[in-house]
């Protein structure tokens, strides 16, 4: 079987025994209306998720995704505040934004050659700190929360039916990212820029260029992730996603996506985004402190991680042993 | 102009700062041949190469193909014209597939999308034409080293190329991975593709060539047609002296017969890089380890250092068994002088003084847990005198100095240690002559002290004229020594392309 | 070469000229003991832990979780102290224990660090957000008070010969980070593995001990800064310390230290940790809210390593032209 099979077959394990799990545990979980809402908080995370899928093939990173959901969402504040432009004024206002702030990072990584997780570790600060810059404050300069309620934005907060906007867009962000990532050639370029640099150099790849547009998908979705947000807690804060990095660097990698770069799919993240959704939500209804979700999740994180070493270590060394075992053609 | 040309660079000159490593050149590629280029290490084959493929400019000279003049200033060029280079490193992709890594970059698109129907379509025409063992859709990640070779091969063919160039394509297969390349260019010399074959196995380019051309010292040495590539022919002209054995490129070997240091028996790793090597050397012996790139030579004298670990065998020192580690070997008398100089003998950022320093902090005198600053900057000033390294600062980045002295302070670190064994990997690849003349002297000096000194060696020259006994090693085991009598480089080179192995009994 | 080590000259320059800049913008505000003594109290955590993370930072690796771990040492201590009803026994089990979690969480790091080959910053990011939850555990989410006993609130807040004890402490672990690095064996060590790992295995260094030291020593400065913390707070709660990885980290980067190993001096990290609390203190002067210090930081961050990176691919560049030349002259 397919390297790529079984680890994908692994990730769904998880999920399923997960699941199973708390279904044995709570008699809450396994119901329509809770698979539905872990759907729904699997939602955000997701779709930031598919962007950090692209820059960690290329073998990158990005830190910064929880700080630039915050500089989206207050802007889109101010505009809401200070401006009479029209709702989908400020959405693309937001989405021009969580694009600027990615290119920012891209222009980092590539052109000043950076390390990746330094150069998003600083543009998180940059982030979070512009965010307390243009925050909105009352007459006594206190930072406030900016409620936005306008019923055609609040609406996006919202479901239709049983199943609310933010799963639709997950879901149609997830096909749109796996058709991207498998089907055009920058998503083919994604992988050679993250396997082997230099090859992809010779095949006429432009490397900075796929790095840059990497991030700017990350800053893309973390625009829509911020609208989803915003939308239906019906307000913003300076606070927002504050370290909300974590979650679609953690869907990633219990979704297969390998950080040395080169592995990994859209399918992937979008089970580890169900993962790490499912695992939240469980915790809740077992009325566990929320406090043991961090502990939980970190160490599935370094769990994933160091098997993951492992087995494609393994992997590696058998490959090799079996390319000198049989030999070509015969 | 002849139909039948391809390639011909015409004159081709090269200098770097004013050193001339290419002079007038002239290289003529057939259709439908496979050429091999020879020639020692720094005759000028990899730039001639570069020079074709546009990562270097020429100085003057120029470069026909098909019979008009062709500019080649970047890979891209090269590969508009038809060429195409398998590059020694592969350089496949291995997550993707192999028609995906055969159309990287110019992938047939239907509506924006990738077709991979059609891409797929294209790579199974490809294989069938060429008759390659490859699936379209197999991922390459699950391919052995030699599979891979082949994708980049089909890739390289698939930009319609007429010319591929080899550079060392066997270095990294197994015999057998070697056999089926073999009957590929085999295939694609039938179809008419070109081949420019390099390589330093003498008997692959017998078996495969129908022409060969010679570089020595940067110019032509000779152009042999297939039934004149012969052997002795092409080492005579290599190597640019007759086989003389009574003239003075020769070297007398001796036998030693002081105590035996080292001893090593049925030595055996476990992918086959070495197997079964069993050799003595005694007190205050030169040993020369000679061979092949890739004949095991570098991964023996590694095990027997213990950084890699080894299968089975046994390897004793002043007849007490020795275990496998770094740290123990340095502490019964072990050096050890990389082939890597950059990556593995030192560190850059560091000065002389701490990179000699570096092994000998058990001997360095200390203030309770504090090291001597002055105790060790004495040993190094010690070492400074001793060997000549230039600057004489001992406050000098050592990544700043040049080669000869960076290698220098990589032996230095042995010298100020009571060594037994020394063990040298190319000691002098990349350094000029005269810091190599002094490496030699150094090398001598120890071995006068009663050092058993290892020499690895591709510099046949270097080789011969350094060592008091050569063991010549081909494909994993040690196939021939030399202990006596005058030795000349064709002897060894010739024993190393397995051209004598009836000899071996 | 343009190789005089500039940033050497240039420390105390810069350090002058950016005290005489907010000497000149707040004349009666800056230049006074008070204020320096308060700038240096402010840097003492980051100020310890920098002296530890140092190690991490000079083999190669990073540790973005002290932050976090500083904050659980600083939980540990106080919730023993209150277990033990604020006695001095109390105190005094409860840093030992503060420090047995910073070891072990080095121990831990270093060990799958080395083990499993896989990147510092992953294992570290996770490790952070564990870390975090155990003090939300720990603390219930609640601030924890912590006013007594004497033994405890000294440390913070005492003050010997007019500057405080934390000043001290951070002084004593400079100096114990500089002999190590710069006197004994062992620091040269951490030097060539962090500046060429083959190599020091091939000097038989054991590479994978010196990896694991490292990140043991930094989690015993993170615990010793998460004691100081609580004990000049006199409180704790989940979110101590949190973002101190950032501080830490830019201090680093500032004082000279490469992030890509083999590089730095702790001299060069206390002078970046001190030039933050310049930066922080002059940016409070000049009353810019501290929540916006960041967008400072984080350029100063992209400006340092930045620098740092090109400055090594062009000396990547000048060996690789150096050996170019070599080889072609040995071709001649």
């Amino acid at each position: 079987m397919k390297q790529t099979t079984i680890r994908r077959l692994i990730s769904l394990g998880m999920l399923g025994a997960l699941v199973l799990l708390f279904s044995c545990m709570s008699s809450y979980y396994l119901n329509g209306d809770n698979l539905l809402e872990i759907l729904r908080d699997a939602s955000v995370a997701g779709i930031i998720g598919v962007g950090v899928t692209y820059v960690i093939i290329t073998a990158g990173i990005d830190l910064s995704t929880g700080s630039c959901m915050a500089l989206v969402g207050m802007t889109m504040a101010n505009v809401y505040r200070y401006t009479l432009l029209p709702i989908w004024m400020m959405l693309l206002i937001g989405i021009l934004v969580g694009l600027a702030a990615g290119l920012f990072n891209g222009l980092v990584v590539a052109k000043l050659h950076l390390p990746e997780f330094i150069a998003t570790l600083a543009t998180m600060g940059i982030f979070r700190a512009l965010t307390y810059a243009i925050a909105i404050r009352d007459e006594g300069g206190v930072i406030t929360s900016q409620a936005m309620t306008y019923s055609s934005f609040v609406k996006w907060g919202g479901a239709v039916g049983k199943i609310h906007y933010v799963s639709i867009a997950f879901v149609i962000v997830v096909i749109l990212g796996q058709l991207i990532l498998k089907k055009t050639r920058f998503g083919t370029n994604l992988y050679a820029v993250g396997a082997n640099k230099k090859a992809a150099e010779l095949s006429g790849i432009n490397i900075s260029k796929t790095q840059i547009i990497a991030y700017m998908v990350v800053g893309l979705c973390s625009a829509i992730g911020a609208i989803f947000t915003t939308a239906r807690i019906q307000s913003t804060t300076a606070l927002l996603g504050n370290g909300f990095e974590f979650d679609p660097i953690a869907a990633a990698v219990v979704g297969g996506v390998s950080l040395s770069g080169g592995y990994g799919d859209i399918v992937g993240t979008f089970i580890g985004a169900l993962f790490m959704s499912a695992l939240d939500n469980g915790v809740l209804k077992l009325q566990m402190n929320t406090a043991y979700q961090y502990v939980i999740k970190g160490a599935i994180i370094i769990l994933v991680v160091m098997f993951d070493a492992w087995y494609n270590g393994r992997m590696e060394k058998l490959a090799v042993e079996k390319g000198r075992k049989e030999a070509v053609g015969s | 102009m002849n139909e039948n040309v391809i390639l011909e660079a015409k004159g081709i000159c090269k200098s770097f700062s004013g050193v001339p490593v290419l002079h007038q050149v002239d290289f003529l590629v057939r259709k439908g041949e496979v050429h091999a280029l020879m020639g020692e290490n720094g005759a000028g084959k990899s730039t001639l190469i570069k020079i074709l493929t546009g990562v270097y400019t020429k100085d003057s000279g120029s470069v026909f193909w098909e019979g008009k003049e062709a500019v080649i200033n970047s890979y891209k060029d090269c590969q508009r014209l038809g060429m195409a280079c398998i590059y020694q490193e592969l350089s496949v992709i291995p997550p993707l597939t192999v028609a995906q890594n055969v159309f990287l970059g110019r992938e047939p698109r239907k509506l924006g999308l990738i077709d991979h129907k059609k891409m797929n379509e294209m790579t199974r025409e490809l294989i069938e034409k060429y008759d390659f063992p490859l699936e379209p859709t197999a991922l390459v990640s699950n391919l052995g080293i030699g599979l891979r070779q082949l994708v980049e091969i089909l890739k390289g063919l698939s930009c319609d190329s007429r010319l591929l160039i080899m550079d060392e394509p066997t270095a990294s297969l197994s015999g057998k991975e070697a056999e089926s390349l073999f009957s590929i260019i085999d295939t694609l010399r039938k179809k008419g593709v070109s081949i420019i074959y390099i390589s330093h196995r003498l008997e692959e380019v017998y078996k495969l060539s129908d022409r060969l051309t010679v570089l020595r010292d940067g110019k032509n040495a000779a152009v042999l047609n297939h039934d004149e590539i012969e052997p002795r022919k092409v080492i005579e002209t290599m190597i640019g002296k007759v086989m003389d054995e009574s003239a003075g490129n020769g070297n007398e070997m001796r036998k030693n017969s002081n105590e035996v240091v080292l001893e090593v028996q049925n030595l055996s790793d476990e992918t086959g890089c070495f197997h079964n090597i069993c050799f003595k050397a005694h007190k205050g012996e030169i040993l020369g380890l000679g061979g092949l790139i890739g004949a095991g030579r570098t991964e023996l004298v590694r095990a027997i250092y213990g950084i890699d670990h080894y299968r089975e065998g046994t390897i004793f020192l002043n007849g007490e068994k020795l275990y496998p580690s770094p740290k123990r070997s340095i502490r019964a008398g072990f050096g050890f002088v990389p082939e890597d100089r950059r990556g593995q003998g030192f560190i850059p950022l560091l000065s002389v003084n701490k990179n000699i320093a570096l092994t000998n902090y058990d001997r360095i005198k200390k203030n309770g847990l504090a090291v001597s600053d002055k105790a060790e900057l004495e040993m190094c000033r010690e070492a400074i005198a001793q060997i000549d390294i230039r600057p004489a600062d001992p406050e000098k980045q050592v990544g700043l100095m040049s080669g000869g002295n960076q290698q220098k302070v990589v032996l230095g670190k042995w010298l100020m240690r009571d060594l037994k064994v020394l063990i040298v990997d190319e000691p002098t690849a990349g350094i000029d002559v005269g810091a190599k003349g002094e490496i030699y002297g150094i090398l001598e000096e120890l071995a006068k002290n009663g050092v058993v000194v290892i020499l690895v060696s591709s510099d046949l020259e270097e080789l011969i004229r350094v060592s008091h006994r050569i063991l010549v090693m081909r494909k994993g085991s040690i196939i021939r020594e030399f202990d006596n009598g005058v030795v000349t480089q064709s002897m060894v080179l010739e024993a190393a392309s397995g051209l004598m192995e009836k000899e071996v009994s | 070469m343009r190789g005089i080590n500039i940033s050497k000259f240039s420390k105390p320059v810069i350090l002058a000229v950016f005290m005489l800049v907010l000497t000149v913008l707040r004349p009666s505000s800056f230049l006074t003991v008070g204020n320096l003594s308060n700038v240096l109290w402010s840097i003492s955590v980051y100020g310890i832990m920098v002296c530890g993370t140092i190690f991490v930072f000079l083999i190669g690796g990073i540790d973005l979780s002290i932050g976090s771990l500083c904050g659980l040492c600083a939980v540990t201590v106080v919730k023993i102290i209150r277990y033990f009803e604020y006695s001095d026994t109390g105190v005094v089990l409860g840093i030992l224990a503060a420090l047995t979690v910073g070891i072990l969480a080095g121990l831990i790091h270093g060990a799958i660090i080395t083990r499993f080959r896989v990147p510092a910053f992953l294992i570290t990011f996770a490790t952070q957000i564990i870390f975090l939850g155990l003090s939300m555990i720990l603390t219930n989410n609640k601030i924890l008070s912590c006013l007594q006993p004497e033994l405890f609130t000294d440390i913070g807040m005492k003050k010997i010969f007019s500057f405080p004890v934390p000043i001290y402490i951070m002084l004593l672990i400079a100096l114990i980070s500089w002999f190590i690095l710069r006197k004994t064996a062992l620091g040269r060590y951490v030097y060539a593995v962090g500046g060429n790992r083959p190599a020091s295995r091939l000097s038989g260094i054991s590479d994978t001990k010196i990896m694991i030291l490292a990140y043991v020593f930094s989690g015993f400065t993170t615990a010793i800064g998460g004691v100081v913390l609580a004990s000049m707070t006199q409180q704790c709660m989940a979110t101590t310390g949190s973002g101190y990885e950032t501080e830490v980290i830019t201090a680093a980067v500032i004082g000279g230290v490469s992030l890509l190993g083999g590089e730095g001096t702790v001299s060069g990290a206390l002078f970046g940790a001190i030039l933050i609390g310049l930066l922080n203190n002059g940016l409070n002067l000049l009353s810019v809210p501290s929540t916006e210090h960041g967008l400072v930081k984080g350029i100063v961050i992209i400006i340092a390593v930045g620098f740092d990176a090109l400055q090594h691919q062009e000396k990547f560049k000048n060996w690789l032209n150096q050996f170019k030349m070599k080889k072609t002259q040995e071709a001649a």
